[in-house]
């Protein structure tokens, strides 16, 4: 466990009139985990986000990626909401290679890794189609495809799976854990499922509001490679009861 | 064809035809006199018998209201996008925009027709533009300011200039709203033409007459049929552009009626590597 440190945030804090959405935040991010974020709504959490993406500055702190500043800064993350935000005239195709369309030129290569990356998980028999044809799941899969080929190695997921009914939400945490490990890549999630937070990740990190702060940050000490077992294992089930009770019990 | 696409088309054309058989039957069941109401086959004939004198009057109106057409539409779009683009701007012009069509354009036909040239075919176009180019600028502005937010700050997050997110993501994301302007100004655009044929009257184009002229000249010796075959023909003409505009909307928007791209669309992709 010796992996370099990707994301390092020193006393990020921002502020909106009288009320603190993020209090001073340190976060140490290692390359290639998978680090969860779980909290209700108005614990800062998305505020975190669009800080770390660029699209808000903090008011004070630092945000360093790979050791370099980004406060301010756009186009070093990949970034998916829990709206997949597929542009309804492009085919599936164009939004996998959305982000090279809004950057660059497209090349045969970028269409080449969309085509594979599509049939791979998967959806080759869709690229000519039009988003609307796809179902929700398969949306999802559209939408991290794209996200995964920006090729950045910081990945910011914020309730991807949110809106997917019970069952397609299971198979597409099980999908995101087999693609996570295949690609290498490095992955914050934000979730307000306990039950998410654990299976997927390495570490969680328990968010609290007014004002917006991280109130624990816990070790999953739960093996790799998972399946629907560990739902139940003791290990799970004892972590989930710790969590609950830092969100809705105070700390015990 | 089949059954939804038969009822698409012969619905519009039976309400059509209902429309000039109780016409018909009014004009037959209540004895109405021919000059204050034709039966439709007068009408009907009234243009067909004179139609080598019509038709170069007609062929002018439609070049009028075409030409007029795109350019209000272009106008339009420029308005706005700088206006959507430019708050400042927008603050400043709207009123201004408004205004200009709470005026009625039959008033402002004559100065206009003033201004730019009596007999010239500029006042004409001026008029049409002053028609079409509102409902444009509004759809665009309404376009433009509905793009989803969070898509983009998305095309934010992954670094796109402001004018990439706007040829990649605002553009396509107005071409419906635009359409609905661009059909409003379509159905106005034969009218703007006419009244611009009657502030500009003298010796347009090459036939030294215009469809407005005739149209008056019949009203004053109280030729009903003409004056009622005329406005059928303007606004199967109005139909017509109307239709057209419609169609384009078809092509351009093609994500919303299919499933998957055109086949003319997909690209295949030279490479060594083959399929996997």
């Amino acid at each position: 466990m010796t992996s370099p440190v990707l994301l390092e945030l020193s006393a990020v804090a921002k502020t909106f009139g009288d009320q603190v959405v993020l209090a001073p935040t340190d976060l140490r991010i290692e390359e290639g985990s998978f680090v969860a974020i779980v909290g209700p709504s108005g614990c800062g959490k998305s505020t975190l986000f669009n800080i770390i993406a660029g699209l808000l500055e903090p008011d004070t702190g630092a945000v360093l990626l790979q050791g370099r500043n980004v406060i301010g800064a756009t186009g070093h993350v990949g970034y998916m909401l829990q709206k997949d935000l597929l542009v309804p005239w492009r085919s599936v195709e164009d939004n996998i290679t959305m982000a090279a369309h809004l950057t660059r030129k497209v090349t045969d290569a970028d269409r080449l890794e969309a085509r594979q990356i599509a049939q791979k998980y998967g959806l080759g028999e869709f690229l000519d189609h039009y988003p609307k044809a796809l179902s929700g799941g398969m949306r999802q899969r559209v939408a991290f495809m794209r996200t995964l080929v920006t090729h950045q190695q910081l990945l910011l997921l914020d309730e991807p799976f949110g809106a997917l009914d019970a069952q397609t939400r299971l198979d597409m945490q099980r999908w995101l854990l087999d693609v996570w490990r295949e690609s290498g890549r490095t992955v914050l999630f934000i979730t307000h499922d306990v039950d998410e937070s654990i299976f997927l990740s390495d570490r969680i990190l328990v968010m609290s509001p007014r004002p917006g702060r991280v109130v624990a940050d816990l070790e999953n000490p739960l093996s790799r490679p998972r399946d629907l077992d560990v739902l139940t294992d003791p290990t799970f089930v004892a972590l989930k009861s710790r969590i609950m009770h830092l969100l809705h019990g105070g700390e015990r | 064809m089949n059954r939804s696409r038969l009822t698409k088309v012969l619905l519009p054309v039976a309400s059509f035809v209902i429309l000039l058989l109780l016409w018909q039957a009014v004009v037959v069941l209540f004895n109405v006199q021919g000059y204050i109401a034709p039966r439709p086959l007068d009408a009907i004939r009234a243009v067909s018998d004179n139609w080598s004198l019509l038709s170069p009057l007609v062929t002018q109106i439609v070049k009028e209201t075409v030409f007029g057409f795109a350019l209000g539409a272009l106008i339009g779009v420029f308005f706005g996008v700088v206006m959507s683009k430019i708050p400042a701007v927008q603050k400043l012009l709207y009123p201004t925009l408004v205004l200009s069509q709470a005026v009625p354009v039959i008033v402002i036909a004559f100065p206009l027709a003033a201004i730019l040239g009596f007999g010239s075919v500029k006042p004409i176009i001026a008029i049409v533009v002053w028609i079409v180019f509102f409902p444009v600028t509004v759809s665009v502005i309404d376009g433009l300011g509905h793009v989803d937010h969070d898509l983009l700050n998305l095309a934010k997050v992954y670094g796109a200039s402001r004018w990439r997110t706007f040829i990649q993501i605002e553009v396509p994301a107005t071409v419906s709203p635009l359409f609905s302007g661009l059909k409003i100004g379509a159905t106005y655009a034969i009218t703007g033409a006419f009244i611009g044929e009657l502030a500009s009257p003298e010796q347009v184009g090459s036939t030294g007459s215009s469809l407005a002229l005739y149209v008056q000249h019949a009203e004053s010796n109280l030729n009903s049929p003409a004056v009622y075959g005329i406005t059928l023909l303007m606004a199967i003409i109005g139909v017509a552009w109307f239709l057209i505009v419609a169609g384009l909307e078809v092509v351009s928007t093609p994500w919303l009626r299919r499933t998957t791209r055109r086949r003319w669309r997909r690209r295949d992709i030279a490479t060594s590597q083959g399929d996997h």
